[in-house]
Formats: structure tokens, C-alpha cells, sequence
């Protein structure tokens, strides 16, 4: 895992150690004297790129720069036909690996997480949330991908999985409040300074962990291949799933779940550097049975959504009838802590949204001391939900960052709006997956591909 | 307007934390094209103020907008003038003879490539030892604050600091300001000698 010990960085040469970054790390890991290069403490860091969003120290071509620009593109995995300024804090690219893989005689598929389809766009001049999932696969072909896969089909399936753990663990006196596991910057937190809280986590891999572990079982057997002839790509929003797709249980008899993860970014770098026109692409379907997914699963890009999505499942799975209003909107909002709590037949389920590491410490205490009243809990990193997160297209000033936020926002909800199945259960492709393939939530082949375990990081 | 004095920017150095992110909102505010995030900028940073970062200050030097610019009174092609109470070049009209970077008591004025649809604007020059009579070299322009006269929200660097380092000076209006603080202060002295 050396890899992931040198994710984000802060160039030495650039930064000029301002503070921003360190006010905007939720877990104290950037430390410096004011006026002099800062540091990350990769054992703190929890790889969620938020400073790399955040830095604004950038190299300036009326500088003469100690190393050259050539050498800083390469150093960082970048093409050198990129055109962006360099800033000093980033996180480091995969673009090389992942075209060599493509160039390869192996079998590629990849997935796209919901998030990336709200923000790709802006990287080739497209105004703030442009929705483009069709692009995106268009893209993602013309690259060379054997299979344009989604992450939301996997997000439905987390539904399905994380539900019926939610519902056993309430039925079976079980360890309760149940915290979300899709982030995986959360989750190393949760591993760092909470490692007593850890049977809270819900067991779920996230829906990228899922989605790879499916492609090389399911996946393989429908494409005919061997697991060993595939190789798995995930485009996320995130840089901490370059870390989470490196840990060494998310994979199988040797075999990573996922082998390289690109984030927004870099995939906007592969588009340009192949040539493609983004803008002019024509909307493509993602490939089946991998890629079908309902409005639920894209919806966990936002702050609420994997809880929105759990609830629209959930009512149905407690109380027999479909939930009597789709849009939740009680989940939905701006704060960095919200609760509510909602009737199922007979039960009252209390939930709590958390968006932003820093408003969750409150909650763990409580939940230590075992007087949290609250059953559900989701809780996400990045301040809005993925759409923010460090993967992501870098806003370049921070008064505009809110507004494009708000536009990424409003397409995730958008999309699921005008998406013909909006909960993950109603997912065709989920059902005949589990049919075919899974058996049923939290069976035996549920537990071996999508459950896993969590365990106290040695930092 | 013309009668009082141009207004100028001014940075608090006790309050610059050196992050340069005037700098890349007043790129932004000069450039044309809509983009907003990293990804989609194709051409380079190019500000027209200039953080300086010593051991003792760090602070974004900018244009001081003098009332008698030497800039302008320097300038062999009359592309610098004032502009409602602004001291601005004339992009198209500025040939790139540095006259005025080497006239600036402040070093305010940079020499800046000219970028359009994301690639630098080439232009043809004489030469004697090429393999043609011309050389191809990059088209350049004098680049200082022109106080973003064209942005409804006034100067980007001032909207965009973090640490509200940076403040829009009318002088006339701050002179008056201070001769009233110095009546009041006179008052309030002057009370307590009867």
C-alpha cells in the first residue's frame, strides 16, 4: 500500500504555505508555519482530497519554476498535453497505468460513479452540473473499454444489501445505530479515532467495492471471460478510492475487486488526450446487466441520498406497500447534521444525515456514551455529498463553489426525478442478479463478494 | 469622475496569508470563455497583480493608478490613458516594448502572452539568421489592473480574498473620512482641556 501512503501531496516548490488546506482537513493532518511549505501526515490523512479542492498556491509561468513543468506533469501522473495550471496541493493519477491496460490484450470494464455524470462536463467548458451520463459512456467506449459498466447498479445493490442489515439488526437486537460504509474516507476515520465504534459500520463494501467484485465473478462468467483476464476501472468523484481499491481485503485470491481507480479529473484528461470532443459525443446506454440502475442509486452522489435511497427501499420491505412519496425531501438539505425519523407499519426509524467529517464527532460520543437515539446514519466526508468531493472538477474560486455545487446538485435529483425506476428494489437487472447469480440479501455468495469486514488501521 | 482621484487597491499585509488566489481571480475575471474549474482552462494563469512573498511581507502588489502615470505619459503608441478614473491599456493597440514596465515606480505592469480559444497568439517577426527572413514568437501585452471596470461586482481580488486583505481606495472619499475622524478626535479632546 506505499501508493496510497503518497496519495495527496503538497508541492514543496508551490506551496507557500498559506493555510487554507490545513483550515479545510477534517482531521488535522496538514501542519506548517505560516509563509513555509506544509506537510500531510499520511498516517492522519484520510485521502479526501478536500485540500486538494481548496489550494489556490499554483505555478506561475512568470516564475521561473525549480523543476520543469514536464517533469511536475509527470511526477503526478499527468499527460503532458495538459493544459491546466499545477496548484501545490494534488492528488497522485493513475492516467498511465490505466492506458497501458487499455493498450493491453486484457479484458477492460469500468465503472462510473453517479457523481461523475454531474461534473464531467464543466472540465471541457460545459456549464456547472451539466448532466451527461450518455456522454460519459459514449466517452468511456471510444477509449476502449470492453464494458461500460455503472457504480449505481451497485449502489442499488447496496441498497438491497444494507437494507435487509439494517432491518435484521433492528429484528435481531443487533449493534445499532448502523453507519453507512459506501465512503471510504469516513470509514478510515471511523478505523483511526473511533476503532471502538467499528461494529456500527454497516458491513456493506461501498458500491465501487460491489461493483468490482461483481465484474469479476458475475461479470465474468456473463462476458465469458476468466477473472483473471479482467481488469476493472472505476471513474469516482473521490480520491480516497484510490486508497479503499488498494485495500488489501477488498479483493479475491489475489485479485483486486478494482485495479485502478481515475477520478473525475483524470478521466476529462484521458478524453482530451485521446482526442475525443466531449461535447459533440453522442448519448450512449451503459451495457447491461451491470449498468442498469434506478434514480435510488444515482442519488448517493448527494449528501441524503444513500439514505433517501435506503428509506424508498426500506418502507417497502417493512411494511409491504410502496413508500406513498418517493421524494424524500426530509433527508435533503445543506446542513452538516440533520435527523428525522420516518413510520413503517408499525415502526418509527430515527436517521441522521451526516454531510462533512467535522460535524460527526458530536454523534460518536453520543453513540459512545449509548444515549444516540437514532437507528440510521449516513454520513459522508466531503461537505455536499460526492459531488464535492477531491476528485472532482476543481472550482478555481471559492465564492463560485456553492452555486456549481448547487447545480451538480439539482442534476442528481433531476436525473433520479425523470429516471423510470426510482428504487433500487424495482431495479430489473438487481432482481435477475440475485436470481441468477446472488441467491438473496445477506445470503452466502452476498456475504463472500459484498460484505466485508473493517478493521483498525495501523496508521 | 474627473475631477477626483483614481481609485486604486490596496492589500493589508498584516492580513495576506500569500495564498494567491487574487491572482487566479483576476486571471479569471481578464479571460474570456466560460471556465469556472481547473480542468477546462487551456490557457495559463496570467494576473495582472503579483503576490510578493519576502521573510518580512507578503502582500499582492498592484497598479497604483497615479494620477500623472508615467506609464502613459511613456507610452510610444498612446495605448495607456485613463479610463473612468483607471489608468488601462489598450490590449490591441500595445506592441510590447516594456516602456511602461521599466517607467512603473511599483513594477506593476508585466509583460503577458496574448491567448485566444486556448492557445497563444503568434506573431511574425524579422529575423536574420533563420532559415526564412521571419520568425514565428508569441504575441505579448502590457498586463496591469485595470480595476475590472468592466465587472459589476467590482475588482475580483477584493470579492474573492479570504482574509478581506484587499480593499477598493477612493482616496478623496478616505482623506474626507480621515479629516472628519481628526475633527472628532480634535472635539473629543478639546472637551476634556475645558
Amino acid at each position: 500500500m506505499s501508493k496510497s501512503k503518497q496519495l495527496i501531496i503538497i508541492d514543496e516548490e508551490l506551496c507557500t504555505g498559506c493555510g487554507r488546506c490545513k483550515d479545510v482537513c477534517p482531521v488535522d493532518a496538514i501542519s506548517g508555519i505560516h509563509g513555509e511549505p506544509h506537510k500531510i501526515d499520511s498516517s492522519r490523512c484520510i485521502f479526501c482530497g478536500q485540500c486538494v479542492q481548496t489550494c489556490s498556491a499554483y505555478s506561475s509561468i512568470l516564475d521561473e519554476p525549480e523543476t520543469p513543468r514536464a517533469d511536475k506533469l509527470r511526477e503526478r501522473g499527468m499527460f503532458q498535453s495538459t493544459t491546466e495550471p499545477l496548484f501545490a496541493a494534488y492528488c497522485a493519477g493513475d492516467v498511465f497505468e490505466i492506458s497501458d491496460a487499455l493498450k493491453s490484450d486484457k479484458f477492460t470494464m469500468v465503472q462510473c460513479a453517479p457523481a461523475v455524470r454531474v461534473s464531467i462536463g464543466e472540465d471541457f467548458g460545459m456549464k456547472a452540473g451539466s448532466l451527461t451520463p450518455g456522454k460519459m459512456a459514449a466517452a468511456l467506449r471510444r477509449l476502449g473499454f470492453n464494458k461500460v459498466y455503472d457504480t449505481n447498479f451497485a449502489a442499488d445493490l447496496t441498497i438491497m444489501e444494507e437494507g435487509n442489515e439494517l432491518l435484521s439488526r433492528v429484528k435481531n437486537n443487533g449493534t445499532l445505530p448502523m453507519f453507512t460504509s459506501c465512503c471510504p474516507a469516513w470509514v478510515r476515520y471511523m478505523e483511526l479515532n473511533y476503532p471502538d465504534l467499528l461494529p456500527h459500520l454497516s458491513s456493506c463494501k461501498s458500491p465501487q467495492q460491489m461493483s468490482g467484485a461483481l465484474f469479476k465473478t458475475y461479470g465474468a462468467d456473463i462476458n465469458g471471460k476468466q477473472r483473471t483476464e479482467i481488469y476493472s476501472v472505476a471513474v469516482m468523484p473521490c480520491t480516497c478510492k484510490k486508497f479503499e481499491s488498494a485495500r488489501p481485503e477488498m479483493s479475491m485470491e489475489g485479485h483486486r475487486d478494482v485495479d485502478a481507480v481515475l477520478t473525475t479529473r483524470e478521466l476529462a484528461y484521458m478524453i482530451r488526450e485521446a482526442g475525443i470532443d466531449f461535447e459533440s459525443l453522442p448519448d450512449e446506454d451503459f451495457d447491461k446487466p451491470l449498468g442498469t440502475y434506478s434514480g435510488a442509486g444515482n442519488i448517493f452522489g448527494v449528501t441524503g441520498g444513500v439514505m433517501e435511497a435506503a428509506l424508498r427501499t426500506a418502507y417497502e420491505l417493512v411494511s409491504g406497500e410502496p413508500v406513498p412519496e418517493t421524494d424524500l425531501i426530509f433527508v435533503r438539505g445543506e446542513e452538516g447534521f440533520r435527523i428525522a425519523s420516518m413510520t413503517m407499519g408499525e415502526q418509527t426509524f430515527k436517521i441522521a444525515v451526516v454531510a462533512g467529517l467535522t460535524n460527526v464527532a458530536p454523534l460518536l460520543e453520543k453513540v459512545r456514551a449509548g444515549n444516540a437515539e437514532v437507528d440510521f446514519v449516513e454520513v459522508m466526508c466531503c461537505p455536499s455529498g460526492c459531488i464535492s468531493g477531491g476528485g472532482q472538477p476543481k472550482v478555481l474560486l471559492p465564492t463560485e463553489r456553492d452555486e456549481v455545487y448547487r447545480c451538480r446538485k439539482e442534476s442528481m435529483y433531476s436525473h433520479d426525478k425523470n429516471s423510470k425506476i426510482r428504487k433500487s428494489h424495482e431495479n430489473p437487472d438487481v432482481q435477475k442478479a440475485y436470481t441468477e447469480f446472488l441467491g438473496e440479501p445477506l445470503g452466502h455468495t452476498s456475504h463472500k463478494l459484498l460484505h466485508t469486514v473493517f478493521g483498525k488501521q495501523d496508521a | 469622475m474627473s475631477s477626483s482621484l483614481n481609485h486604486f487597491i490596496a492589500a493589508d499585509p498584516e492580513k495576506c496569508i500569500g495564498c494567491k488566489l487574487c491572482e487566479v481571480a483576476c486571471s479569471q475575471a481578464h479571460s474570456s470563455g466560460p471556465a469556472f474549474t481547473a480542468g477546462a482552462l487551456s490557457a495559463p494563469i496570467l494576473p495582472r497583480l503579483y503576490v510578493v512573498q519576502t521573510p518580512e511581507i507578503t502582500i499582492p502588489v498592484q497598479c497604483r493608478h497615479c494620477e500623472d502615470a508615467p506609464c502613459a505619459n511613456c507610452c510610444p503608441v498612446s495605448a495607456i490613458s485613463r479610463k473612468n478614473g483607471a489608468i488601462v491599456v489598450e490590449t490591441k493597440l500595445c506592441v510590447g516594448c516594456k516602456t511602461c514596465m521599466l517607467a512603473c515606480p511599483f513594477g506593476a505592469i508585466e509583460l503577458l502572452p496574448v491567448y485566444k480559444n486556448g492557445a497563444p497568439v503568434m506573431q511574425a517577426v524579422l529575423c536574420e539568421n533563420g532559415e526564412t527572413s521571419m520568425d514565428e514568437v508569441p504575441m505579448l501585452f502590457a498586463g496591469k489592473c485595470d480595476l475590472c471596470s468592466d465587472r459589476k461586482k467590482g475588482p475580483a481580488c477584493v470579492e474573492v480574498c479570504p482574509e478581506k486583505a484587499l480593499s477598493l481606495i477612493d482616496p478623496s472619499r478616505m482623506k474626507r473620512e480621515r479629516n472628519i475622524k481628526a475633527a472628532m478626535s480634535f472635539l473629543n479632546t478639546s472637551q476634556n482641556f475645558s
